[in-house]
């Protein structure tokens, strides 16, 4: 059930559009993630939920009410839980008053308050903390403030653009699981911005992939990383190799197609959906590294087997990273440990059909 | 630390100990001398204390510090956030109206606003012509004149650093409490203006100080029962009177204590209390919108307001400059050019003197000023914290005590006195921080590794500064000279002290002219023509600094 709709929003900057007639659902209690490179329009996407950014057009409609079309509601009205990139903590108030702030607003009553933040705090593992000024906490610590302050209220809606993005790759790392368990637990239904792409795999019920103010592709984290829906998903999700190539022969009851590489060679790989099947089409093929297999020696009649040589030969603890030159098209290759052959020596790449995606 | 760097800082210190503290030492030892004996002790401080009329004046000078500082934020406030936050069209022309005064001598602006807002000025002769009043109003004498003319002065401090404030806040730190449910006045109640305490106190504590230097705005609206007009008149026309005297010098200690302290004070609660954002300069723009038509509206009278009374000051002792015997008329009658003959033909050697002694000084300054930020920005030499200290320190000292020190310390033990020479000197150490914070401000912005690729390269020390260092500081130098020159240019609480016959400066002529009484039309064409000055300089530096208002800040802080 759509809790928040994005409808056909729009916001323009000078002559940038920042965001790009998009639409997007997020389903009630669910993390949905805006992804996408620096300047696609994730915060501004973000800003217009919160009513910080009025777009030209379009509207935003959480949980059955528009948020601009029948007149503007502020921000202060919107019943909204938001965390900055910055945190945004004031300053000037210590950790309980910054967290308590909204519950002032709204009036509560003070014994209210009291628990409300306490245990709030509590859950953040910032007991004890309350007095302190935000100038005295780590980053780390300020970061879990700012979530308090969004989450006490029990916000219909939490929005969070790129909250880790100032904290160490250690501690990012914990946080994730920290904030997706705690989302969870509490049910709220949440927005989340980042461009790091192992960040939205793993806190995401839903991925949403932006590109120069357009979605370019809603899924599950699965979804897109298995079937990306063009070139710059499987580029953006990941690393993958890309061979051009031209469709040949459609295979159907194999449900193969036959492509001509740029390298000359014939190669094999499943079909696509049906609107690309069609021969002398020009596509990419796109393959991860990790889904290559690597051989010593030919085998005969093979498909999909290629002879190359090794240009680049890096350890990575757990496995080895391998640039292979196949007639002059670098191929990445994550290979397993005990393969011996060096820079220079050749060896023979399998592309299993099955795992090359054809993409327009 | 190398030897060169440790050589220049000795050398720096010595003219400091020479120049600065020792001067400044002799005034506070003399304090305590007691009259007529060779005894020293807390006397004439018990006698200050004691004696109900410097009390008095205490209280008078505390009150309308407070009166000042009071006024000048509540014209202040609405103006900064109009400055910092509407996108309004001629914003600029009317910031660098509003702006000013900081750069405008004090006694300009009380000359001039005699003349329109006096008993017989052109206001009250216009609303009794109109019949709108049966007989004068008092707008100005007074202690609410007073306020009036010293708020609208130190108004662009407190506008400059409240619109820095308004400027700077982090914009996700409102809009997170308007996520949090707090709109409109709630927001800036409760965030806002709490964030732009320290930037407001930075310039409060400049406006609050203002009125323990100030000695002569009081004394041209005919009131002396403040301390530094008190100090002034008792110095420097009952040095023979020993009581008064001491009691002179024991006012110009405790207004200097004062401002010292108060100084000293905010700049521990504003460094304590400054907020580092995590901000990753999202902060460019601010947070500025686009008012609607009412709110538009009433910023654009409200601006105009107050710049039509800065206009006043150039407008007024241009018509007097240029006018002789304006008396009971709204606006002159009589228009000459006489005045400027005067000043040009029979006294050359004013304008001689203002630009001599204020080249010299310049000179020195930068002589002093440069290897001083450089050392303290750029070397680890041991006591460069205390040479900066003692540097800043000297934006607090009130003129006049600098003046009456260097009237006391340089008449008998060094008798530099009497030679010209400590016309310049003195405006040199008044003026002190005002070069080396501007250099220091460049120096900051200043890439290291700039300078030690060049190190790198194989160039020493000073080739890297002769080809690298300087030609990248040159603007910030350059505008740091212009302003010094101009304050140095409208430099009178030092000088009144130590000038002799054919010593005279241009602020000093203009007060001597309206002293003796008659000549204010003299002295309205010299403050005029000083001005026309400042004006000339203040478009070159604006178009070196780029924009007046950049310029005016610059020299922030620098006038007591
Ligand atoms: N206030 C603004 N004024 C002008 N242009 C803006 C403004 N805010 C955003 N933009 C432009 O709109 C586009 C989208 O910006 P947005 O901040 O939404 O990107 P983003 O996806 O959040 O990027 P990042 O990952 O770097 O935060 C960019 O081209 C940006 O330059
Ligand atoms: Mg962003």
């Amino acid at each position: 059930m759509a809790f928040i709709k994005i409808e056909n929003l729009y916001k323009r900057f000078g002559n940038v559009a920042a965001v790009n007639h998009i639409w997007l659902e997020v389903n009630r209690g669910e993390i949905l993630t805006l992804l996408g490179p620096s300047g696609c329009g994730k915060t501004t996407t973000l800003r217009c939920i919160a009513g910080l950014e009025k777009p030209d057009e379009g509207d935003v409609i959480i949980d059955g009410q528009s948020m601009f079309s029948q007149g503007f509601i502020p921000p202060s009205k919107r019943e909204i839980g938001m965390v900055f990139q910055n945190y945004a903590v004031w300053p000037h108030m210590r950790v309980f008053d910054n967290v308590a702030y909204g519950l002032k607003i709204r009036k509560l009553p003070k014994k209210v308050i009291k628990k409300k933040v306490t245990e709030t705090l509590e859950s953040l593992g910032l007991t004890g903390l309350e007095g302190r000024f935000p100038g005295q906490l780590s980053g780390g610590q300020q970061q879990r403030v700012a979530l308090a302050r969004a989450l006490v209220g029990n916000p219909k809606v939490l929005l969070l653009d790129e909250p880790l993005s100032n904290l160490d790759a250690k501690l990012r790392e914990k946080m994730r699981f920290e904030i997706k368990s705690l989302v969870r637990r509490m049910g709220i239904t949440s927005v989340y911005v980042t461009h790091d792409q192992a960040e939205a795999m793993v806190i995401s019920d839903r991925v949403s992939i932006m590109n120069a103010g357009d979605i370019v592709q809603v899924g599950t984290p699965e979804e897109i990383y298995k079937k990306p829906a063009n070139r710059f998903v499987a580029d953006f999700i990941g690393t993958t190799n890309f061979i051009a190539g031209e469709i040949s022969e459609v295979l159907r009851e194999r449900e193969l197609v036959s492509i001509h590489t740029e390298f000359g060679q014939k190669m094999l790989c499943k079909i696509p959906d049906p609107a690309m099947a069609s021969t002398n089409k020009k596509v990419t093929i796109s393959i991860r590294p990790e889904d290559i297999e690597v051989f010593k020696e030919p085998r005969e009649g093979a498909d999909n087997l290629f002879k190359g040589t090794i240009v680049n030969r890096a350890y990575l603890g757990n496995f080895l990273y391998l640039f292979v030159s196949v007639d002059h098209t670098m191929v990445r290759v994550q290979a397993p440990y005990g393969i011996k052959q060096k820079e220079g020596e050749e060896l023979f790449l399998f592309l299993n059909p099955e795992k090359c995606i054809v993409l327009p | 630390m190398s030897r060169g760097n440790l050589f220049l800082s000795l050398l720096l210190w010595l003219i400091l100990a020479i120049f600065v503290i020792y001067p400044l030492s002799f005034l506070v030892i003399e304090s305590f001398k007691i009259a007529g004996t060779n005894d020293v002790g807390i006397q004439n401080y018990i006698d200050f204390f004691k004696d109900t009329y410097y009390l008095k004046t205490f209280g008078n000078t505390l009150l309308l510090a407070l009166l000042v500082l009071l006024t000048s934020t509540a014209f202040g406030l609405p103006l900064a956030y109009i400055l910092a936050r509407y996108r309004l069209k001629g914003k600029t022309v009317l910031t660098a109206l509003i702006l000013l005064p900081i750069v405008l001598p004090a006694y300009a602006g009380a000359f001039a606003f005699m003349v329109f807002f006096g008993k017989q000025g052109t206001l009250n002769l216009l609303l009794l012509e109109l019949g709108l009043v049966s007989k004068p109003v008092n707008f100005i004498f007074g202690l609410h004149g007073l306020v009036f003319i010293q708020a609208l002065h130190l108004l662009p401090f407190i506008v400059l650093s409240l619109s820095a404030g308004f400027t700077n806040i982090d914009p996700s730190l409102e809009e997170a409490a308007e996520v949090e449910g707090a709109g409109g006045f709630k927001r800036f109640i409760t965030v806002t203006l709490p964030l732009c305490t320290p930037n407001y106190l930075a310039g409060a504590v400049i406006v609050f100080l203002w009125p323990f230097t100030d000695w002569l705005t009081p004394m041209i609206f005919g009131q002396i029962d403040y301390l530094p007009s008190i100090s002034y008149i008792n110095i420097a026309y009952h040095f023979t009177d020993m009581y008064r005297k001491y009691m002179g010098i024991v006012s110009v200690v405790v207004s200097s204590v004062i401002c010292i302290g108060m100084f000293l004070i905010s700049k521990r609660w504003v460094e304590s209390k400054k907020y580092t954002s995590l901000s990753k300069g999202t902060t460019l723009e601010g947070r500025i919108i686009e008012p609607g038509p009412i709110k538009r509206f009433w910023s654009y009278v409200y601006m105009f307001l107050i710049a039509v009374l800065v206009l006043l000051i150039p407008t007024v002792l241009g018509l007097s400059a240029f006018s002789r015997r304006w008396v009971l008329t709204p606006i002159p009658t009589y228009w000459t050019l006489d005045n400027f003959r005067l000043i040009f033909l029979e006294s050359p050697g004013l304008l001689k003197n203002s630009f001599v002694f204020s080249g010299v000084s310049l000179l020195w300054g930068v002589a002093f000023g440069l290897p001083a930020a450089y050392l303290i920005t750029r070397t680890r030499v041991r006591g460069k914290e205390a040479l900066d200290f003692v540097i800043t320190l000297m934006l607090a000292f009130p003129g006049i005590a600098v003046g009456v020190s260097y009237l006391l310390a340089f008449w008998e033990g060094i008798p530099l006195a009497t030679h010209w020479i400590i016309m310049p000197l003195s405006l040199f150490v008044r003026r002190l921080p005002y070069f080396l914070r501007m250099a220091h401000a460049s120096y900051l912005q200043l890439d290291v590794s700039l300078e030690e690729a060049s190190e790198i390269s194989g160039a020493g020390k000073l080739k890297t500064f002769m080809n690298i260092s300087l030609p990248l500081l040159l603007k910030g130098v350059f505008v740091g000279i212009v302003m010094f020159f101009i304050m140095a240019f409208q430099e009178i609480s030092t000088a009144i002290f130590l000038y002799r016959g054919g010593w005279e400066t241009l602020p000093i002529g203009i007060f001597l002219n309206w002293h003796r009484g008659m000549e204010f039309g003299i002295a309205a064409a010299m403050a005029f023509f000083m001005i026309v000055i400042i004006f000339i300089l203040l478009l070159i530096v604006s178009r070196i600094g780029g924009g007046i208002i950049g310029a005016a800040w610059g020299s922030s802080g620098g006038r007591y």
